[in-house]
């Protein structure tokens, strides 16, 4: 049964307020969801207040001055800083997206940082993937061939086919458009969620793979592949401008017209 | 195995509604209303099999301020679905998946409903 209501153990509370020591001018208020599996209390919002012309242009800019000077007990993954890694993806005031990538210059007003949505928190920003990494594993994302084809031969591609490609390799599974999209929310342990299935149509067209068909087959599933409702909150969310939500239909298509 | 014990992060709770996420739960909304709809029609065809004092309670009931809303209602519902459904038959045949499409389709859709609400009671009125 779908619940709408977030359980007892999740709900958020009202948590500390850290005042800024040098009475800037440039204070923006930043509220961030906290966490700690170490203590038996309730997830709550802690409000940090930080001087912004004091900090770079990024979200995850004013995670890291927090972190380094504020807070340093708060908890998020990050890497490469440049939207290429993946690493940073949370919500920030509504819309899930990499921090390092969007900019703190766009908000007016306060900044609500929440994990990934409807995901096993582990601690602070830090949700638990591993559900929608098992699913990547379940459409074998890799190059399958018929074994005689590839023993001797490069296989090429024209140039047309590798065309085809674009606007799917660039997914860096950052798990942004799955944990915006309500049906993944609901059925997410069928469902195989937007990031998946875009992946899944990535080595479904991809001209140089001989198992078109079975791949077909495993995702031609009534929830794993139909979950999707076009509600495109996957192609709204996603921070490389890719549109998962059409990659979706092209399965659906390709099912009903092969 | 133990029950994971860890707290579930927001979801609907603090997630921003896009035009696409709002019409989408609507077009269910309209669906579900779609489907009472048919029930006080077959409600009106019975009233018919039960004589005449019977079909005028009817008709007052439905000429009251509150039955002309529901009616009014009715027709929105079913106009915002069929609109609704022809852009989900373009997503079928793979277009319009662009941001921007798919938000002027949807403005779209809600403003025909709106027009053809309007249009069809002003016609069932006499007033064009």
């Amino acid at each position: 049964m779908v619940q709408f209501n977030l359980p007892k153990n999740s709900k958020i509370l009202k948590g500390n307020y850290f005042k800024d020591k040098n009475e800037s001018q440039n204070i923006k208020k930043i509220n961030v969801y906290r966490w700690d599996p170490d203590k038996k209390e309730n997830p709550k919002i802690d409000t940090f207040e930080v001087d912004i012309k004091k900090c770079g242009n990024k979200v995850l800019d004013i995670l890291n001055k927090i972190k380094n000077e504020i807070d340093p007990s708060l908890t998020y993954r990050r890497s490469c800083a440049h939207g290429v890694c993946g690493s940073c993806a949370m919500n920030v005031n509504g819309i899930n997206t990499l921090s390092c990538m969007k900019s703190h210059k766009d908000i007016k007003g306060d900044i609500n940082i929440y994990p990934l949505p409807h995901l096993k928190v582990i601690k602070d920003l830090v949700a638990d993937l591993s559900t929608l990494y098992r699913q990547y594993e379940s459409i074998e994302p890799w190059l399958k061939t018929k074994e005689k084809k590839s023993k001797n031969f490069e296989i090429n591609q024209s140039k047309k086919d590798r065309k085809k490609l674009d606007g799917l390799y660039e997914c860096i599974m950052c798990a942004c458009c799955s944990t915006s999209c309500p049906s993944y929310w609901w059925n997410g342990e069928k469902y195989l969620g937007p990031a998946v299935l875009l992946q899944a149509y990535r080595w479904i067209i991809d001209s140089r793979d001989d198992e078109r068909k079975e791949r077909l087959k495993t995702v031609a599933d009534k929830l794993k592949l139909y979950g999707c409702h076009t509600i495109m909150n996957c192609t709204n969310s996603c921070p490389k401008g890719l549109n998962p939500a059409k990659a979706i239909s092209s399965i659906k298509k390709m099912l009903a017209t092969n | 195995m133990t029950e994971n014990q860890n707290p579930i992060s927001p979801h609907l709770q603090i997630y921003a509604w896009h035009i696409s996420s709002l019409l989408s739960i609507t077009h269910r909304i309209a669906g579900i209303i779609n489907f009472l709809a048919l029930i006080l029609m077959f409600f009106w065809i019975t009233t018919f099999s039960f004589g005449e004092s019977n079909y005028e309670l009817f008709l007052i009931a439905v000429n009251s301020f509150f039955g002309k809303f529901i009616l009014v209602g009715f027709t929105w519902s079913m106009s915002f679905h069929i609109f609704s459904g022809i852009r989900h038959l373009f997503w079928d045949l793979g277009y319009g998946f662009e941001i921007k499409t798919a938000n002027i389709s949807g403005i779209l859709v809600v403003l025909s409903s709106l027009i053809t609400t309007i249009i069809f009671w002003l016609f069932g009125r006499g007033i064009i």
